[in-house]
């Protein structure tokens, strides 16, 4: 009896499960990741003082597609990209572009080390 | 390269693709609920039988005086190796201490652990440091002024995994060296003077390296039983992790600063600490604390949700239950430090050639490459991820199962199992949405 009972509550469990799990794998099916992003070639960064601009907004990128960097700045300095291998960029004051691009997939952080501030992300595949 | 500007990581994966999660989610509640339903009745691990003994040649090998010295001898070089990089060497990003601390004992302890066991204890300086002392002064390692008290458990260990984590993922110098190496020899310090104060017992409940290392390694095949190396599955293993005051708050340490690090990489977290007035260092160190209360937290009310024999205390079961903590931290440590572990794994592995950064070669391995297969291959990383998480996972369920069935009265066995099964879905959809959102 009881063995019979706990057959019929396990059936009963794993058709619930089975049935949620194909409701489940029914649904979206997009590939992305939840992040919101925003497609870009050229990217402007503004420095100025111990502001820039923007914030540590995400970008999408292609592997290998080239990103333009438009760097204003009110000195000279240098930003860090944490691809793999890492890239710098050195840029003069005023108003100077730059081009990269990505050989790997990945989220790579472009930083201002002397701001300690990200300054984007770009979100590459 | 830019070498000379962070100490590790930058670089994160891609978030996992949306299908990955949504399946992963489903497949952990399929199996909860199955092995919940189906699942045994009365207790299967280590119930008597005794387990299959290895070959009698591996227990003289392991338990010689000469292989024991050996791997300890190997450990203790490349403590002082590192060490003298430490002392010595730049403050450079890399020096490979950085590495070396945060990739390779951090993280890389974690798979030597699972594939031989207890692996820190082997090697673990500050023991072979406390052995000498001892040697010297005609007294015995395992023997200490006093005896170690009970009721502290892991506590210790506990603290030391949290000063960790905070100093990794809420200290904004930690790729400076002069902090690390302060780190360091607080912790050699306290070790040492933990030592002489309780024996060796004091290591086995207060060094964060070791107790991180032993914990795992009960989710290897090794065990001992009767002094015999035997092999056992590693649910039978898990399931002999000694039940000890603050071994829940060990896993919360664990598992919620894991959390944490992919919350905190997230970049609605990054745009939040760049535009927020607040201190970021201390709203970082509130998140870490809220991350790691949570789970304590929630695991501890969730066990007690359960009626129980009138000869045991409800405030026990916590403890009872936290074993079932560590594959899900395992499984974690998968998803989110694989490629972190072995890309920059073998970058450190190519700084350990140069120690004091000036161009030597001392290993042969400086010229090498890192090899990015991983990161080249980001469906296949995505895939192994969301299996750490999922496989975890069940073998949390299923080792909770079998403790309740064992402690548990029987007609709040399967009830009482309800509110934990769905604290750890909950860890594991939260854990797959990290992913998904980082």
């Amino acid at each position: 009896m009881h063995r019979r009972r706990r057959l019929a509550a396990g059936a009963a469990a794993v058709l619930i499960t089975l049935t949620a799990a194909s409701a489940c794998s029914s649904g979206d099916s997009g590939d992305k990741g939840g992040s919101s992003t925003e497609d870009a070639s050229v990217i402007n960064v503004t420095i100025k003082g111990d502001t820039v601009e923007p914030n540590g907004k995400r970008y999408d990128v292609s592997r290998n597609q080239t990103v333009e960097f438009v760097i204003d700045a009110d000195e000279a300095g240098e930003i860090h990209i944490h691809s793999k291998p890492e890239q710098e960029i050195e840029y003069a004051a005023g108003t100077s572009t730059h081009k990269v691009s990505f050989d790997k997939p990945g989220i790579f952080a472009v930083e201002s080390h002397a701001l300690e501030k990200t300054i984007v992300e770009l979100e590459v595949r | 390269m830019d070498l000379f500007a962070h100490g590790v990581g930058g670089a994160k994966d891609l978030p996992i693709p949306a299908e990955y999660a949504i399946a992963g989610a489903c497949a952990a509640l399929a199996v909860s609920f199955t092995v919940l339903a189906l699942a045994w009745r009365t207790p299967r691990f280590n119930t008597g039988s005794p387990a299959r003994p290895a070959a009698p040649l591996l227990t003289e090998i392991v338990d010689s005086p000469w292989f024991r010295g050996l791997v300890r001898a190997w450990g203790f070089s490349f403590f002082l190796y590192v060490a003298a990089a430490g002392v010595f060497g730049k403050d450079l990003a890399i020096n490979p201490i950085f590495g070396v601390f945060f990739v390779l004992l951090w993280v890389g302890v974690v798979p030597m652990s699972l594939a031989f066991g207890p692996f820190y204890k082997a090697i673990s300086p500050v023991r072979t440091i406390n052995w000498a002392l001892a040697r010297l002064s005609g007294s015995d390692p395992d023997v200490g002024l006093r005896t170690y008290p009970e009721r502290l458990g892991y506590w210790p260990a506990a603290l030391g995994l949290f000063a960790f984590v905070w100093f990794e993922l809420v200290y904004p110098f930690n790729a400076e060296l002069g902090p690390l190496r302060l780190w360091c020899a607080i912790y050699v310090g306290v070790m040492l003077i933990g030592g002489a104060l309780f024996g060796n017992r004091f290591y086995e409940h207060a060094d964060p390296f070791e107790v991180l290392s032993t914990l795992v390694g009960h989710l290897s095949v090794w065990g001992r039983e009767q002094g015999r190396v035997v092999l056992r599955s590693p649910l039978a293993n898990l399931d002999l992790v000694p039940v000890r005051p603050g071994l829940l708050a060990v896993g919360s340490v664990l598992l919620g600063s894991t959390a944490f690090d992919s919350y905190k990489g997230s970049n609605h977290w990054t745009r939040f600490i760049q535009t927020t007035d607040m201190n970021p260092n201390w709203v970082n160190l509130a998140g870490l604390v809220l991350f790691v209360a949570a789970v304590g937290l929630l695991f501890a009310g969730a066990t007690m949700l359960t009626g129980i024999h009138d000869v045991m205390r409800r405030r026990e079961l916590p403890a009872e239950f936290a074993h079932s903590l560590i594959p899900i931290v395992v499984g974690y440590v998968v998803a989110h430090y694989l490629s972190y572990l072995v890309e920059y794994g073998q970058q450190t592995v190519i700084l350990l050639s140069d120690p004091l950064s000036n161009g030597s070669n001392l290993l042969g391995t400086g010229n090498r490459a890192i090899n990015y297969w991983l990161s080249y291959h980001p469906t296949f990383l995505a895939m192994t991820k969301v299996a750490g998480v999922i496989v975890g996972h069940v073998l949390a369920v299923v080792a909770a199962h079998d403790r309740a069935v064992r402690l548990l009265p029987k007609r709040h066995q399967l009830t009482g199992q309800l509110s934990l099964l769905v604290v750890m879905v909950g860890f594991t959809i939260g854990g797959l949405a990290l992913l998904f959102s980082s």
